[in-house]
């Protein structure tokens, strides 16, 4: 520096006016700037603090303060929030409309009274197709497919928050169910929303890990802002999940899109009571299969029985009619044997008309023969007797002639 | 802290049995007096397998409660 004074100064506050004049010349209207929220900071006095920052390869290339005026802070975060489904907070990158404002006291400071949700949603979109591409590179995406459930899913380690609604849901559903299948339940808390949700889990599925003993590990978000689900799509959170050697489910509950935590894991499903039904399900077709089998052996043994009575009534029948037929045939030859003990009853030959014949020595004369003429011979009828005298003997051909008379 | 019991009963093993022994009483070469036996004791797997799935209920509701 020289000794000589200069003299061709200017004060400050005329330096910090041509700068204002300088810049506001430069953008004299509303220019659109893309942009990381880095600070995110509302006032109570009703204004919206922030810093806007833009980074290259992890380093922060250039800065700038900027701020939303109470008058367009509410509707600009419900209007951004509603189309763009997350919140308007510090990490997410941004359209925003600003007219660039330079302060003689303060300096230079963006003010922001514009924002494209389509733009934050097509960053997301493509940040996370980015994770998608890192995690089908790595080999992350499938590795938790090959694990299967257990068939009967029954030590579950759940990764939700303790205050979760669908926590209370899921474990109501899982543990009052009717048929009393059992389950144990181990609870590790964490934060399922927000930006620290990631890490918070990451550590949760740790802890779950190390314990061990478990058949799945169950991600469960049940309930907050439909709004923060960002941190579902985080890749550390997608490689632990995918790592886990436990089979991971995801009830993340959002029909909107399927988050890539949802997609690196096990099974994922929407809701928490569907994530009870998951384990209610394997129990049950356990115990179908049992019915199954019961009846089986129940139906089975009846046949047998069954076959086994026939059996017996066939062959019941069968003595039955032998003996039957049996008796029949004893019956018949009796009445045969009647038949010809009654036939040879003299007494029954004598009723048909023939007659005994008895000699003078009272024995039976049984041929013309024996008989002399004028012998008395005794004549017996089946109802009496005469006596006669024999007049004349004659051989042969008696008979007949009896007959032709 | 939780401890995960083990449990004696092999539902699995169990499982296997009743396969057998439905297939053994379907078959109508097993003796009548095999299948008294046989059905006996599929009670009692029957039995066993569904206390598995249920029966431990009282001791692990006990876990979740901290």
């Amino acid at each position: 520096m020289g000794t000589d004074m200069a003299t061709d100064y200017m004060d400050l506050l005329e330096l910090q006016q041509r700068i204002k004049e300088g810049i506001e010349d430069a953008f004299p209207g509303r220019i659109w700037v893309k942009a990381e929220i880095s600070q995110w900071s509302p006032r109570a006095n009703g204004h919206c603090y922030l810093s806007l920052s833009e980074s290259r390869d992890g380093r922060v290339v250039a800065e700038v303060r900027a701020m939303i005026w109470k008058w367009n802070y509410l509707q600009l975060k419900t209007f951004f929030e509603e189309a763009a489904g997350q919140p308007l907070q510090a990490g997410i990158t941004v359209l925003v409309r600003v007219e660039v404002s330079y302060s003689e006291l303060y300096g230079i400071s963006l003010f922001i009274d514009d924002i494209d949700p389509a733009f934050t949603l097509g960053e997301a979109a493509l940040e996370r197709k980015r994770t998608i591409e890192r995690l089908t590179a790595g080999g992350y995406m499938d590795m938790q497919k090959e694990l299967a459930l257990p068939p009967l899913p029954r030590r579950l380690a759940v990764i939700t928050s303790r205050t979760a609604a669908g926590y209370g849901d899921f474990r109501r559903h899982l543990l009052e169910n009717e048929a009393g299948y059992a389950f144990e339940l181990d609870l590790y808390e964490a934060l399922m929303q927000g930006e620290s949700a990631p890490a918070s889990i990451v550590s949760a599925l740790q802890q779950a890990r190390e314990r061990g003993g478990y058949d799945a590990v169950l991600i469960l978000r049940g309930g907050g802002s439909e709004l923060d689900l960002a941190c579902f799509d985080d890749y550390d959170l997608a490689v632990s999940i995918a790592t886990c050697p436990l089979p991971v489910v995801t009830a993340i509950g959002h029909d909107r899109d399927v988050h890539v935590a949802d997609m690196v894991a096990s099974r994922s499903v929407k809701t928490p009571t569907a994530l009870a039904d998951l384990f209610l399900d394997a129990f049950m077709e356990e115990d179908m299969r049992l019915d199954t089998l019961e009846s089986r052996i129940t139906m089975a043994v009846m046949r047998r029985y069954q076959t086994l009575e026939g059996i017996l009534d066939r062959a019941l029948y069968r003595l039955r009619f032998a003996v039957e037929s049996r008796l029949g045939k004893e019956e018949a030859l009796l009445k045969v044997k009647e038949a010809l003990i009654g036939a040879s009853d003299p007494r029954k030959i004598l009723s048909l008309g023939y007659v005994l014949v008895t000699g003078s020595d009272n024995k039976v004369l049984k041929s013309a023969r024996g008989a002399r003429v004028g012998e008395r011979i005794g004549v017996r009828f089946s109802d009496g007797a005469v006596r006669a005298r024999v007049e004349e003997v004659s051989e042969g051909q008696e008979i007949s002639r009896l007959r032709s008379k | 802290m939780t401890v995960i019991m083990e449990e004696k009963f092999d539902y699995t093993k169990a499982i296997a049995e009743l396969e057998e022994i439905a297939a053994k009483v379907e078959n109508p070469e097993t003796k009548l007096d095999e299948i008294d036996a046989l059905v006996l004791r599929s009670k009692e797997l029957l039995k066993g397998c569904r206390e598995y799935l249920r029966g431990v209920k009282d001791k692990l509701d006990s876990l979740d409660q901290e």
